[in-house]
C-alpha cells in the first residue's frame, strides 16, 4: 500500500521539529571559531589560575553542553563569581554560549 | 657528605609532599556512591545534561567547588545541601576519587 505523499511530508516535518527541540542549538563549528578567549587557560593541560586563588582550571572537553551554558550564564549574571570568567562571559551572547558549549561537549577532534 | 644531605633533604621532601596529598581514593569512592552517584553517576560521568561530569576533572578544582558550595560562595540549592555535611577529608577524598576516573579531557 502506498502512503499518500502528504503523510510522509507531515511525518518528516514532525520528526525534524522534534529532533530540533531535543538537540542543543549550539553550532560546534561556530564554537570552534569563537574559542580564542578560552584556549589561553582551558586549552593548556595542567594550566593553573594565579588569581584570586591557585588551582587547575577545569577541564571542559566532554562536559555536558547544557551545564556549560548554565555556568556561563551564571558568570554573566554574577550568580557565579570569578573575575576572569565574569569578564569573558559578559561579552558572550546566548548563541555564543551555546556554540562554545557544543564545541567543548565533544572531548576530542573538532 | 653532601650527597647524604641531599638524600636526607629529598627524603624529607617526599615525606612532606606525600603527607600533603594523603587523600584516600577508596574512601572517596565509597562516599561518592552514597552522596554523589544519584546525579553525577557512580564514576562521575553524569548521565544527566544539567549535572556536570566530574570524572577526570582536576582534584583541586573539584575541592574548590565543594568548599565554595559549603561556604556559600558558590550558590546552588542542591549542592549547598550536599556539600554542607562533608568534612575536609570527605572533600579531599571525593575530589581525588573523581579526578582519577576516566572522563573529561583538556580540549584546545
Amino acid at each position: 500500500m502506498k502512503r499518500p505523499a502528504i503523510v510522509s511530508v507531515v511525518a518528516w516535518g514532525l520528526l525534524l521539529a522534534l529532533s530540533g527541540t531535543a538537540q542543543a542549538t549550539g553550532d560546534r563549528a561556530a564554537g570552534k571559531q569563537k574559542n580564542a578567549m578560552c584556549i589561553g587557560c582551558h586549552g593548556i593541560e595542567g594550566y593553573r589560575t594565579s588569581y584570586p586563588s591557585v588551582y587547575h582550571v577545569p577541564r571542559l572537553g566532554g562536559q555536558h553542553a547544557e551545564y556549560m551554558v548554565k555556568a556561563l550564564e551564571a558568570y554573566k549574571s554574577g550568580a557565579r563569581n570569578h573575575p576572569s570568567m565574569k569578564g569573558i562571559a559578559a561579552t558572550l551572547s546566548t548563541q555564543d554560549m551555546e556554540d562554545l558549549a557544543a564545541y567543548y561537549a565533544t572531548s576530542g577532534g573538532k | 657528605m653532601n650527597k647524604l644531605i641531599v638524600a636526607a633533604a629529598s627524603g624529607a621532601l617526599l615525606l612532606i609532599s606525600s603527607h600533603g596529598m594523603a587523600a584516600d581514593i577508596e574512601a572517596g569512592k565509597k562516599k561518592a556512591a552514597e552522596v554523589c552517584a544519584a546525579c553525577h553517576g557512580p564514576d562521575g560521568n553524569s548521565p544527566a545534561p544539567a549535572f556536570p561530569k566530574l570524572a577526570g576533572q582536576h582534584a583541586d578544582y573539584l575541592a574548590k567547588s565543594l568548599n565554595e558550595y559549603k561556604s556559600g560562595v558558590r550558590k546552588d540549592p542542591i549542592m549547598a545541601g550536599m556539600a554542607a555535611p562533608l568534612s575536609k577529608e570527605d572533600i579531599e577524598n571525593l575530589s581525588a576519587y573523581f579526578a582519577t576516573q576516566s572522563g573529561l579531557k583538556t580540549k584546545y
